[in-house]
């Protein structure tokens, strides 16, 4: 499968790097959808039916980890694989993000040829 | 007795204990000497009747052989009449002086109790050697006749005699039977006391071994309990006494102070631990905040290179953009290194201040005018109220006072959606007073009392909502301390917080005053 046929949500509420990763993604030639925040990105999960979510953490009023598990519960979008983006860096907070309901793991600063080998580990081949 | 004993010392109950043995050993000595005594007194006793025996003998053969003597002298007189010479009188007076001489020493022999029987005795014999000696005198006076018929004067000094032997046996017997009860008595005391004794010391020296023994039980136990790390076990004091109890006091006392000892490393320890847990978290806070910037610079930089490559016109009003982002983050991450770096020097003593005669208004109104932007950032609104007319110079740390109001400043910013922010500035002779008032989220009681603490956030999901390390306001109480001034936190959550802060206006005139 291509970039050229994937859609992809980015849920990150930092304006400098929602801006940077958007164009980047684009570059790359996927499809980008933008969320604000965890509310947002629920939302956006069930209308757009994104093909891949890179969900950042720290969010205001829904926060990733909550995120990731409401829609894991959510039967009609709980196949979409997540990509959780953060600055935690340490073990823990992998563990934390991949308890959550989250299919993989990147820690910013991103480094972005690696996530985008991510993206398409967690794809269904 | 056990309960008697509790109350003694050691060394009280041994010398109790070792006097009443030796009374004891006394008694039974004394009982001995006694029947010693008794003893001796029966041998003297026993003598005395062998001798009187023998003398009563002695005297009966010597009289009768005397009236033998004169009955045979007397039948020779009548018959023959021839004279008895010198010697021959002599030597027969000097018998009958003899018996005289028996007889007196029978008297020596005994008592009070054959005093009356002696005195019998000596008057029927000296009435007998009288008329004897008057034979013998008067047997060469042929004129005379001599009376030589003293039988009844003989009998009677023998019967005076017999019953006086008699007394003196009765008596022997009378007095050998007190004495051999005497000695039998002793005898029995002195087995009893020997037993008693024997059974007296077993007894002491069992209480004795068993007080003294359930006391170093007691003793052991506490030490054991001790040792086993129990040190709120308290051995019974009042249970011992004199060095027992001293002991057990001590043995207290080393456990009270062993267990604050043991409380005021755990405490230690319990602190170093929470500050290690809060340095970890610090750590990772600071992980974190250093890869935000670092997430938008290195995107940002990669996204550039890769556009220069690009064929066709570059986008320069995009290039400026980007180029811009990449400044401010960078100047982000210098600010926040910079703040790592004073809490390390304060934390380290090395922290200077550097007091000039500044105008506080002037350097308000800049902070302020520069830190503009973030006030916009969650759709806020400023007032700025500086009371013009009582602001003059001070002395102090001017570059202290600038980062004091920034961080409260961009605190507020940072605390506060669609609210109001005020920093407010008046002076008198002796104090700056600056307030920054905002409408924001506000502490509970619990956050205000460690938000001045660094490495700490008001709560630890703060630092991933709002960001920040934690150690702004912990800068910001430290500068205010080190300019010899205070600062005051008044909150209430979801009204908002005023942070207060009074600085001298020269702290050589003020702090002397105050």
């Amino acid at each position: 499968m291509s970039a050229q046929h994937l859609s992809v949500l980015l849920v990150e509420d930092n304006a400098l790097n929602r801006d940077m990763l958007s164009r980047r993604l684009d570059r790359a030639g996927f499809a980008v959808v933008l969320a604000e925040d965890g509310a947002q990105a629920l939302e956006k999960m069930r209308d757009a039916k994104p093909d891949v979510v890179l969900l950042d953490m720290n969010l205001p009023i829904k926060d990733g980890w909550t995120v990731a598990s409401e829609a894991k519960a959510d039967a009609a979008i709980a196949a979409i694989p997540i990509i959780a983006l953060t600055a935690h860096a340490m073990e823990a907070d992998r563990q934390k993000a991949l308890s959550a309901g989250c299919d993989d793991y990147a820690t910013k600063p991103i480094d972005f040829p690696g996530l985008v080998a991510k993206i398409q580990g967690v794809l269904p081949s | 007795m056990n309960r008697f004993t509790a109350g003694l010392s050691l060394r009280a109950r041994l010398y109790l204990f070792s006097g009443a043995i030796l009374t004891l050993f006394a008694v039974n000595v004394s009982t001995h000497l006694w029947g010693s005594l008794a003893r001796t007194e029966s041998l003297v006793a026993y003598r005395d009747t062998v001798n009187a025996a023998q003398l009563t003998d002695d005297l009966q053969q010597s009289l009768e052989a005397a009236r033998q003597q004169i009955l045979v002298l007397s039948t020779l007189r009548e018959t023959t009449e021839e004279p008895l010479d010198t010697s021959e009188r002599d030597s027969a007076l000097s018998e009958l002086q003899d018996i005289d001489a028996k007889v007196r020493r029978l008297g020596t022999i005994g008592n009070e109790g054959t005093e009356d029987y002696y005195l019998r005795l000596k008057e029927s014999t000296t009435l007998l050697l009288a008329v004897w000696q008057n034979f013998y005198r008067q047997y060469n006076d042929t004129d005379t006749a001599l009376d030589v018929d003293s039988a009844v004067n003989f009998n009677d000094a023998l019967q005076r005699l017999g019953e006086l032997d008699q007394r003196q046996q009765f008596l022997a017997i009378q007095r050998s039977n007190a004495i051999d009860r005497t000695i039998a008595l002793t005898d029995r005391i002195t087995v009893i006391g020997f037993i008693t004794t024997i059974a007296v010391t077993l007894v002491l020296v069992v209480i004795l071994i068993r007080a003294t023994n359930a006391s170093l039980q007691r003793l052991k136990t506490g030490a054991q309990r001790f040792g086993s790390g129990d040190l709120t076990y308290r051995i019974k004091e009042s249970l011992e006494a004199g060095e027992i109890r001293d002991l057990a006091r001590t043995f207290n006392d080393m456990s009270g102070k062993l267990q604050t000892a043991i409380d005021d490393v755990q405490s230690a320890k319990a602190d170093a631990d929470a500050a290690n847990d809060a340095k970890s978290m610090f750590l990772a806070n600071v992980s974190h905040e250093l890869r935000t910037p670092l997430n938008a610079i290195i995107g940002y930089s990669e996204m550039l290179q890769d556009e220069i490559g690009d064929p066709g016109e570059v986008d320069r009003a995009q290039f400026r953009h980007d180029l811009g982002t990449i400044i401010f983050s960078g100047r982000q991450l210098l600010s926040l290194i910079n703040d790592i770096l004073d809490l390390s020097k304060i934390e380290t003593g090395k922290m200077q201040v550097g007091l000039e005669w500044f105008q506080p208004a002037a350097l308000i109104f800049q902070v302020c005018d520069a830190l503009s932007p973030l006030v916009n950032q969650y759709n806020n609104r400023f007032e700025l109220v500086i009371d013009n007319d009582s602001m003059g110079e001070m002395n102090s740390d001017p570059s202290k006072l600038q980062q004091i109001v920034t961080n409260l400043f961009s605190n507020a910013c940072k605390f506060t959606e669609n609210g109001v922010i005020t920093v407010a500035a008046s002076m008198d002779d002796e104090w700056l007073t600056v307030s920054v008032t905002d409408t924001g989220i506000g502490m509970t009681a619990d956050q205000q009392s460690r938000v001045f603490q660094a490495f700490v956030q008001a709560e630890s999901s703060t630092g991933a909502k709002y960001g920040g390390t934690g150690l702004g306001l912990a800068i910001v109480k430290e500068f205010c301390t080190m300019l010899g001034g205070t600062i005051d936190l008044q909150s209430q959550p979801g009204v908002g917080s005023r942070f207060s802060v009074q600085l001298p206006v020269d702290p050589e005139s003020t702090l002397a005053n105050a």
